[in-house]
């Protein structure tokens, strides 16, 4: 019994040392990532988790998908569904390799609240081999949530506000143009 | 005594302000078809009561304020003064009822940074904005560099274009005529729209792989952005979006383009490349270009920012180009730019300060200015170790010899010392209000000098006294002092004068 829990110790010990990564894996906010960039590269930090919406777009280049991920509160509740304001949008650049890349549907815009995923993978903070960029480069990708689309409401007050003063400013021109004529 | 301004006066002035709001009415008309091709229907909404805004308030004026009289200079500065602030607020409408802003006033901010190139902005969610209204964005950055001046003899204001172009600070013709001088600067930007927009197409589609209809788009509003040094950007981290030196090399061509005079760009048309080089303007925009490049480099290296000489030369000649062209475009976070301090933070706020050349679509106090100052002190220096009495000839080459005036020294040094204490005011106020020296300074320049780059005060939460200050830099720096004298002496004498 006792040589068994030596055993298993031994193991667990071993286990723990061979995978630091597993156990370096940070979950932390986009904010959070921003305000003290430094403190979550490699090698303090193996990996982090971040969790947020994809939006602008899906840049398909040779290895890899990049993309930006934001993790604010427009993603929860987005402007045009009644959601508060909250300052500007808090993002960062991901790299996705294609080997782990699924399609997440549409990306975040004025028509889609993007997908919200989660991204794991390896800060890169003012990376040398792209000359001091900064990124995400995800090592693994999940879609928790696809993108829901954005309906809008069509303001037929100001549209008829605005239509109404068009025609004003074509009768005030025509009665100019008239009074030219005289 | 003062003189106050007679009916006949305000009636010029009202007149010419109501045409400028119908080019406007018409020129709106362009984003207008931009929504209902994309089918973004609230928008279209907004459009059209801007639309009818300026169309009443341009057609009413031009009815009541009819005049057959000219535009003179005095008259056409006080238009320009006045259109500067004015047509922001209606090209705010449909930003204001975006949702995306606070209040009017985030909206007119964002309108006046946009309308005088600057590119701060108070915007909220720009990720998730309709596509026309950051068309709207970009191209009221593009009119305002190219000068609503341009836009309005373009759109046959006719006579009038020649006191607008002096008073927005355009004396020199590169052409016989202001017309065929506009003409001229219309042909320049539709080249280079041309070219920039094929070439940041070519980079979206082959380098980024984006889609050919987001990179029709993106290289759109990038170049409006670019060549009007303005710096807003499609998304919220600006150029950082991307991740691509070679779009990040397309984009600062087109910055340095629109950092140069149109003059220079007359005599690289004509292949004088000679006297482009000798101009006082294009040594004097090298000269601080290279020193200050010199000094925000040291600076760099000295804080240890970037691991290795590509990532310095990369991140801080692109951040330290956006300062001197004036655009404020940035692939860093504001929260990292802010972090840039000691010599990196004084190379990037004196590049910022002094800004582009005379004549273009940039700000700051201009390497026209520069030359002519240190030209200036150079020669008193001079003075001051020869003879009492003797006579120092000081000459300089700008489009052939000229002499240094007295009158043209005294321009160029007091509107040189009018920016740097709009520079300080600005700082002052951010201090009073608790900010650091460092970001209130830096702040206050990239107002005044309609850079855009920000060390994050520039926010929706920030004060609204603070907001305002910065608003009247980017007026008072983007028409750099005289308009805006010329508009409050016809207001301060028609109230007091006889």
């Amino acid at each position: 019994m006792r040589r068994a829990i030596v055993v298993v110790g031994t193991a667990a010990w071993m286990l723990s040392l061979a995978m630091p990564a597993v156990a370096d894996v940070a979950v932390v906010d986009v904010a959070e990532l921003l305000r003290d960039p430094a403190s979550y590269t490699a090698p303090g930090v193996a990996e982090v988790r971040v969790r947020g919406e994809l939006v602008g777009d899906f840049g398909h280049r040779q290895d890899a998908v990049w993309t930006q991920l934001n993790q604010d509160s427009y993603s929860a509740a987005p402007i045009r569904t009644g959601g508060p304001l909250a300052g500007g949008n808090q993002g960062i650049g991901v790299r996705i390799p294609l080997a782990i890349w699924q399609d997440p549907g549409a990306p975040g815009d004025y028509r889609h609240r993007g997908a919200i995923v989660e991204v794991v993978g390896v800060w890169r903070y003012h990376d040398p081999d792209r000359a001091g960029e900064s990124y995400l480069d995800a090592t693994g990708f999940t879609i928790v949530d696809p993108p829901a689309p954005l309906r809008e409401e069509f303001p037929w007050s100001r549209l008829l506000v605005g239509g109404a003063l068009l025609i004003g400013a074509g009768v005030i021109a025509a009665s100019s143009r008239k009074r030219m004529h005289e | 005594m003062l003189r106050r301004p007679s009916s006949g006066d305000l009636r010029i002035i009202g007149h010419f302000t109501g045409r400028i709001f119908l080019a406007f009415a018409g020129v709106s008309v362009l984003p207008l078809m931009v929504e209902i091709g994309l089918g973004e229907w609230a928008p279209v909404s907004s459009f059209v009561l801007m639309m009818g805004v300026f169309a009443v308030v341009g057609a009413g004026l031009r009815r009541l304020l009819a005049t057959s009289r000219p535009l003179d200079l005095r008259h056409g500065m006080v238009v320009v003064a006045l259109v500067w602030l004015l047509v922001p607020a209606v090209a705010a409408i449909p930003l204001a009822l975006s949702g995306h802003f606070s209040d009017f006033l985030d909206a007119y901010f964002d309108a006046v940074s946009g309308l005088t190139t600057t590119g701060l902005s108070v915007l909220q969610d720009l990720d998730h904005l309709a596509l026309s209204l950051n068309l709207w964005r970009h191209l009221l950055q593009f009119l305002g560099g190219l000068g609503i001046v341009v836009v309005a003899v373009w759109l046959s204001v006719g006579g009038a274009g020649l006191a607008l172009a002096h008073s927005e600070g355009r004396a020199d013709k590169i052409l016989p005529s202001v017309s065929s001088t506009s003409r001229f600067i219309w042909r320049v930007s539709l080249v280079h729209m041309a070219v920039g927009v094929a070439v940041l197409y070519g980079v979206g589609v082959v380098f980024l792989g984006f889609t050919s209809g987001r990179s029709v788009f993106h290289s759109l509003m990038i170049f409006f952005a670019a060549f009007s040094t303005g710096g807003f950007s499609v998304q919220s981290t600006s150029l950082g979006y991307y991740h691509s030196a070679i779009l990040e090399a397309a984009a600062s061509v087109m910055m340095i383009a629109g950092a140069m005079s149109f003059q220079l760009h007359f005599a690289l048309w004509q292949r004088r490349y000679r006297d482009a080089l000798r101009n006082l303007e294009t040594r004097a925009y090298l000269t601080t270009f290279v020193v200050l490049l010199g000094v925000t480099m040291v600076g760099l290296g000295a804080l240890g920012t970037y691991d290795g000489i590509l990532g310095h030369a990369r991140q801080g000649v692109f951040q330290f180009l956006s300062a001197h062209t004036t655009t404020g475009f940035s692939t860093i976070p504001s929260s990292e730019l802010a972090l840039w301090t000691g010599l990196a933070f004084a190379g990037i706020a004196a590049a910022m300060a002094l800004g582009g050349m005379a004549a273009s679509t940039a700000g700051g106090v201009k390497a026209l200015r520069v030359g002519l100052t240190a030209k200036v002190l150079r020669g008193e220096s001079k003075r001051v170790m020869m003879p009492p009495g003797a006579v120092i000839p000081v000459g300089y080459f700008q489009d052939g010899h000229r002499r240094m005036t007295v009158e043209v020294a005294h321009a160029a040094m007091f509107i040189t010392v009018l920016y740097l204490g709009l520079y300080l005011v600005g700082t002052g106020v951010g201090i009073a209000y608790g900010y650091p020296l460092q970001d209130a300074l830096f702040e206050s320049v990239s107002a005044g000098a309609t850079v855009g780059l920000s060390a994050g005060i520039t926010d929706p939460a920030m004060p609204v006294v603070l907001q305002i200050v910065y608003m009247s830099e980017m007026w008072l720096g983007r028409l750099e002092f005289v308009a805006v004298f010329a508009l409050i002496g016809t207001v301060w004498s028609s109230i007091r004068g006889r």
